[in-house]
């Protein structure tokens, strides 16, 4: 029979009382966890003492580490191995003992704890990613490792085997939007990309990342964007850069690493209050420029964004109205409360709001009628075959005029021909952005370019 | 639109408002000179002459440097006695966070009080890295590290001070407030708060990811008291060091109490592994401590 611990009164701790201890024979003898039939039996009795009228759900974590098989391809097996020995003891180390650890097979754990909550679960599956993503030392190389969570919350009808396939599928899940991360079973609302770097590649690109983070490696280029009407500038946009040990990054290869690993919190925040310092230092020159900065899906759905952005107006004291945020659509369109609620109070505080990329999500015209933005950024692949694909040329038309009648400002980008050109101002877009242009340029050649175009 | 309407470089344009903020512009992007330190630091092949002599350009900045690599939280037996030594001495890094700390106090909007402010800042940045060194240094902060936290914890103040003229209000309502978390005080009046502010400033000078997150959650103590992962142990470390250094220093000096050791000080404890019952003592050595430090002062 199982033995229960009592409950604990900390007011602050979130974790979950109901401690069972498992028997020692049921321990993978590796990794000192249990073994696939221990998980579920275990997961069998903890069911079975859970009483709906009384106690929260068990909660299943099944965790998988991100990129392993590409540890493995990359740097041998001997470093895979040492890899799955160091976060198998970080597991251990993170879950304390909050609930019953299981290896089953290869790169899967899992975790199981009872009388949980789905807020403790939160607790619990952020605990963890923080814990398995602190960095690891292979050799001369350093890895940032990061795993995937899918958590399920058994219901009353849930026998042991219905509830861990359910926290398998959801990790799968997890892994197709990108990896570090957990989902909630049946939670699933966003859709990611997968990361299309090879694995080697992908690791050192990280590597330069955390490198950039703390020697001063991130720039900003800054992209005019010109109107049709008179050639005026309508605005730059500001576009990342990363530098490290003698190479140049362009955004399409780390942003999707930063992705993966939650530093694309940090590059937002810095690009907003380095474009918010830029506008400043404009401003102190005489030149009243707007900078459209990119905002993030984790950005938009952390808690904080608001005060974030009031925190980049006081540090740089950028007036919001030169700010302009580029939200892509999918994120416009996404439905979750934080997001819709971070939208409005960034509109509030006053930053004009683009709607990035759009045409490449899941659109849906009517619902253009309610977003609180003034521009829609046509996508770059319409641009690229405008002139030759009469299909291109017939949706990027008819969301030029859509958008127009709505009273919003059209920007086609990724512009890199006359021809191009040609097209997109004829059919009404408002301003255009892209190589045929103007490159993006630093901060300096920007001022050159700027001093250049004065009469 | 018309031409004149779109055209960035009419300076008559500039509306009122931003003719005022303009005026306030002084808030600190990262200084030249630090960024011509991490450009040899990004260089696989460093040249520490050529960083001694962007030091050593400003006498006072050479000073400070020098005395700071010297101080006696460092624990170096040898007494650095150029910039250059200092540079070999502490190595490029942590050096480059040693120059943005003297820098910091530069180059922050300053105030009536505001000496004050910095002095307890640099005499908590400095009992900090003492108590790595008298508790023992782990792997994942060192004495430099606390130190340098000590110094920009605070740094979002003097900005709020800037931007929000009630702000000096608030603050004494914060420290006043014996349940509330500290930035929860500032939320209920302001949209934003210091701890934000100063992660926000601290990334853009590039400090390191732990250092960030402890200035960003430093009056977090719920966090703290949940001893929850998804806070580095290394930013949960600094935290408690800064804030233990902070209560040394008010019981010593009996100046501007505050009531964030009723709220954090035993979770700070028990991040560091110390008992109630070892503060007497504590308390001694780190008054014996600020005599030695600022002795010549």
């Amino acid at each position: 029979m199982p033995r229960i611990t009592p409950a604990r009164t900390d007011a602050f701790d979130p974790m979950p009382s109901h401690y069972v201890e498992p028997l020692p024979s049921q321990y993978d003898s590796l990794a000192g966890l249990l073994d696939r039939e221990g998980c579920v039996q275990v997961a069998s009795e903890l069911l079975t003492a859970t009483d709906p009228a009384h106690l929260q759900p068990v909660a299943a974590f099944w965790l998988n580490i991100d990129r392993f098989k590409q540890i493995n391809d990359s740097l041998g097996h001997q470093a895979g191995d040492a890899v799955l020995a160091e976060l198998a003891h970080r597991l251990a180390l993170a879950s304390g003992n909050q609930g019953h650890l299981a290896r089953m097979g290869g790169d899967e754990f899992v975790l199981l704890v009872s009388d949980c909550s789905r807020a403790a679960a939160e607790h619990i599956a952020r605990d963890l990613l923080a814990a398995m993503s602190q960095p690891l030392d292979i050799g001369t190389m350093r890895l940032y490792p990061s795993v995937s969570i899918g958590i399920a919350l058994a219901t009353p009808q849930d026998n042991a085997r219905e509830l861990l396939e359910r926290a398998d599928q959801t990790l799968v899940q997890a892994k197709r939007l990108g990896g570090a991360q957990y989902l909630f079973a049946g939670e699933d609302m966003q859709r990611g990309r997968l990361g299309k770097l090879l694995a080697r590649e992908e690791l050192e690109v990280e590597e330069a990342l955390h490198k950039a983070l703390e020697n001063g490696g991130l720039s900003l280029h800054y992209q005019p964007i010109l109107q049709v009407a008179d050639g005026g500038l309508e605005a730059v946009e500001a576009l990342m850069r990363c530098h490290c040990e003698g190479s140049v990054f362009p955004p399409s290869r780390f942003i999707p690493v930063a992705e993966k690993t939650g530093l694309i919190i940090r590059l937002g925040e810095w690009s907003l209050l380095t474009g918010a310092r830029f506008v400043s230092r404009l401003a102190a020159d005489g030149r009243r420029l707007k900078v459209a900065i990119n905002v993030s899906r984790a950005q938009l759905t952390a808690p904080k964004f608001t005060q974030t952005l009031y925190a980049a107006l006081a540090c740089s004291n950028a007036p919001a109205e030169l700010i302009e945020l580029e939200i892509t659509e999918s994120l416009f369109m996404d439905s979750s409360d934080i997001v819709q609620r971070n939208i409005r109070a960034a509109l509030e505080a006053g930053f004009p709001l683009a709607i990035d990329d759009f045409g490449t999500g899941y659109s849906c015209l009517a619902s253009l009628k309610d977003l609180p933005a003034k521009k829609l950024k046509l996508d770059r692949a319409f641009i690229t075959d405008l002139a030759h694909n009469p299909r291109s040329f017939a949706i990027a038309k008819a969301i030029v005029h859509l958008a127009l009648d709505l009273g919003m400002n059209v920007v086609a980008e990724g512009v890199e021909t006359a021809e191009q050109y040609e097209i997109l101002s004829g059919m009404g877009a408002t301003a255009i952005q892209g190589f045929y242009l103007a490159r993006p340029m630093s901060d300096r050649q920007l001022d050159e370019w700027l001093a250049a175009r004065e009469p | 639109m018309s031409a004149a309407q779109n055209d960035p470089v009419l300076p008559e344009q500039l509306d009122n408002q931003l003719e005022a903020t303009l005026k306030e512009i002084g808030i600190p992007p990262r200084p030249a000179i630090l960024e011509e330190i991490s450009r040899e630091m990004r260089n696989p092949d460093p040249d520490f002459n050529r960083v001694a002599q962007l030091i050593s350009r400003d006498v006072s900045l050479a000073a400070s440097f020098l005395k700071t690599a010297n101080s006696p939280f460092y624990g170096y037996r040898h007494k650095a006695r150029s910039v250059r030594d200092a540079l070999i001495m502490l190595g490029l890094k942590v050096a480059a966070r040693t120059v943005a700390g003297v820098i910091l106090r530069h180059t922050l909007p300053s105030g009536p009080n505001m000496e004050r402010f910095w002095d307890a800042s640099d005499r908590t940045a400095q009992l900090s890295a003492w108590l790595v060194q008298k508790l023992g240094e782990q792997p994942d902060v060192h004495s430099d590290d606390a130190y340098t936290y000590g110094l920009f914890r605070d740094c979002g103040i003097p900005i709020m001070l800037r931007k929000f003229p009630n702000y000096p209000a608030i603050l004494a309502e914060a420290n006043r407030d014996p349940e509330r978390p500290f930035t929860e005080v500032e939320e209920a009046y302001l949209p934003t708060n210091h701890a934000l502010v100063g992660c926000l400033l601290a990334q853009s000078w590039w400090l390191p990811e732990a250092t960030c997150l402890a200035i960003r959650h430093q009056h977090d103590f719920v966090l703290m008291r949940t001893g929850l992962q998804s806070l580095p142990s290394a930013s949960r470390r600094l935290i408690a060091l800064a804030q233990l250094a902070e209560w040394l220093l008010q019981r010593l000096t009996g100046l501007s109490a505050t009531r964030e050791w009723d709220k954090m000080g035993p979770a700070c404890l028990a991040q560091l592994g110390l008992q109630e019952a070892d503060l007497p003592a504590l308390l001694e050595a780190a008054k014996a401590f600020l005599a030695e430090a600022y002795s010549e002062d």
